[in-house]
């Protein structure tokens, strides 16, 4: 099914219906959709309930109402440094779309509009690309950067670059992907007539194109950033423990329990500080994500 | 100019994704000690195939993938019909159903492990039932499928709710008058139509769940309970360093993850790909 095709339906469905349903049909959907609300938002509350607990109860009573509440958890959590998780993640994500959009907007303005040979085998590598396993990247690209810091002395093991690099490649494809979907669905008239006006296939791209393709732009960059804010088998592989470059996934995810000591609390204050803001931005920017997340989906 | 476009990224992927994979398997030939190395051929290889430790990766990976897609799957498509009948708080729900996608995959396993864990125990309180989770194998593969399915069953919902909206409102109208059932109406409507919808959704997620690290490694570290193949080969760099090895473990993992994607991707990879084509010639 072509773009115009997919996007109409979208239309009839939102069109109330004429015939109103009883008022048991409207409680069942609506009891639905709440079921569908609770399960997405219950681990949430219970990891905002847990961040503010302290004391012993915390660590014997199930019943996360239980207080005393305090923000002692999250003091302790930043006093151990998780800001600078916090600064490295957005660091190592910002650069990773930054690097990546651009890169990806060429080659799939090139595989939705230019003449190319092989095409089809192109995008057809593209997709089975999206699929690529990151930890067949992990050895090899650990036994690179040991070669590299051997022969020139430019250590890529715990520093952002090492991160971004194989990030970048790795978001490639689906960002391709999406961008040759957002551009081939914009009307070829629009870039002949700048073409018939003089502009260079270039100029055509960045003035008439571009600007069109936005909304693909924001949705692959979204995407693209929320890949790398999640990542952490490379990152927990290539830059561990050092907190000038560790990132959020690894400081969470490899949070270590001192003595006896249960780091419930803490872990728990991390997550809220990490998941609040990437929460708002989800919510703020859903129109798009949900865009980038299915202009593969409903073609067929 | 096509091909000055295509080259930034041909050269990103050849670099740091396909020499990779060749430089494994070159790697994979050697057994790597420190700063000696010894070439061994298909050696490590033969170690893979008769190693228990790969199997019971093998078979951890097949059981979480198994379960956790077909679990999401279900759920997901039962969220989707909600979200798709709802008329009122439709918008607010598609918002919110993006909240278990944006948090970080190790965020999201440690909250879990934590809500399973024995102490302070609240998974067994909900249940009213006393189970060691993070000890007994069995039962955190409960947990980290548990987890995953929480996760992503929203995404594979995403997926199928875009798909339903495709589908013309009219075909149900004529079936209703045609006389046929809800459930009917179902299964010679919904699920023919959103066939190109179900394919890609079970792609992604299959070859997610193959590939996956984060829950396994959080809940349980390198033990062999939950150790997915991702997990194994990861081992033998850093905690184990067996370098040669480690090699051979990921590019068998590779093959696996390929295999199965490509086996789904030739079944609808022409249609999706055909999209774009199809527009370009117009």
């Amino acid at each position: 099914m072509s773009a115009e095709q997919t996007r109409k339906p979208v239309r009839t469905a939102s069109r109330p219906r004429r015939d109103v349903p009883p008022a048991v049909t409207n409680a069942l959907k609506l009891l639905g959709l709440l079921v569908v609300l609770l399960w997405c938002l219950f681990p949430f509350l219970w990891m905002a309930m847990t961040s503010l607990r302290t004391g012993s109860a915390a660590l014997t009573d199930p019943n996360i109402f239980q207080g005393p509440f305090s923000f002692g958890n999250y003091e302790e959590v930043l006093g151990q440094g998780f800001h600078f998780a916090l600064r490295n993640s957005l660091i190592v994500a910002a650069a990773t779309t930054l690097i990546c959009i651009p890169v990806a907007s060429l080659a799939g303005y090139a595989l939705a509009r230019l003449p190319l040979a092989g095409k089809f085998a192109l995008l057809a590598a593209t997709l089975v690309a999206t699929l690529f396993p990151p930890v067949a990247l992990v050895n090899p690209l650990y036994q690179m950067y040991m070669r590299l810091n051997e022969w020139t002395g430019i250590n890529l093991l715990n520093s952002y670059t090492g991160m971004v690099v194989p990030y970048v490649a790795l978001t490639l494809p689906l960002s391709i992907f999406i961008l040759a979907t957002f551009f081939s669905g914009i009307p070829k008239e629009i870039e002949e007539s700048a073409k018939v006006d003089g502009a260079t296939p270039f100029q055509a791209f960045l003035k008439v194109v571009a600007p069109l393709a936005a909304p693909g732009v924001g949705a692959a960059s979204i995407l693209t950033f929320v890949y790398a804010t999640n990542e952490f088998l490379l990152a927990f592989s290539f830059a561990p423990r050092d907190l000038n470059v560790q990132t959020v996934p690894v400081f969470v995810g490899t949070f270590e329990r001192v003595g006896y000591e249960n780091p419930i609390g803490q872990i728990m204050a991390a997550s809220v500080l990490v998941s609040l803001p990437l929460i708002v931005f989800a919510l703020i920017l859903q129109r798009r994500i949900v865009a980038g997340l299915t202009s593969g989906a409903v073609k067929g | 100019m096509g091909r000055i476009f295509l080259a930034p990224s041909l050269g990103f992927m050849a670099l740091l994704a396909l020499f990779p994979v060749f430089y494994a398997v070159g790697l994979s030939l050697y057994n790597i000690r420190g700063f000696s190395r010894d070439l061994v051929g298909v050696a490590n290889y033969v170690d893979v195939l008769t190693d228990p430790g790969f199997w019971n990766a093998a078979k951890n990976t097949l059981i979480f993938t198994v379960a956790s897609v077909s679990l999401e799957f279900v759920v997901g498509m039962a969220f989707a019909l909600i979200m798709h009948q709802a008329f009122v708080g439709r918008g607010l729900t598609r918002a919110v159903i993006l909240v278990p996608w944006v948090i970080p995959t190790a965020v999201a396993a440690q909250v879990w492990r934590y809500m399973f864990d024995h102490n302070p125990g609240f998974v067994n309180w909900v249940l009213g039932a006393d189970i060691n989770w993070l000890r007994d194998p069995a039962w955190s593969m409960v947990g980290i499928i548990s987890a995953d399915v929480w996760k992503t069953a929203p995404f594979v919902a995403l997926l199928l709710l875009a798909g339903l909206q495709t589908i013309p409102r009219d075909y149900y109208e004529a079936a209703k008058v045609d006389g046929a059932g809800a459930l009917q109406r179902f299964w010679s409507i919904t699920l023919p139509l959103l066939r190109p919808a179900i394919v890609v959704a079970l792609l992604f997620r299959t070859v997610d769940a193959l590939r996956m690290f984060d829950f396994a490694y959080v809940f349980s570290g390198y033990s062999n309970s939950l150790a997915t193949l991702s997990v194994y080969a990861q081992r033998f760099l850093v905690a184990e360093p067996r370098l040669g090895y480690a090699n051979a473990l990921s590019t068998v993992t590779f093959v696996i993850v390929m295999l199965v994607g490509l086996a789904f991707i030739s079944r609808m990879g022409r249609h999706m790909v055909g999209d774009v084509g199809r527009k370009e010639r117009r």
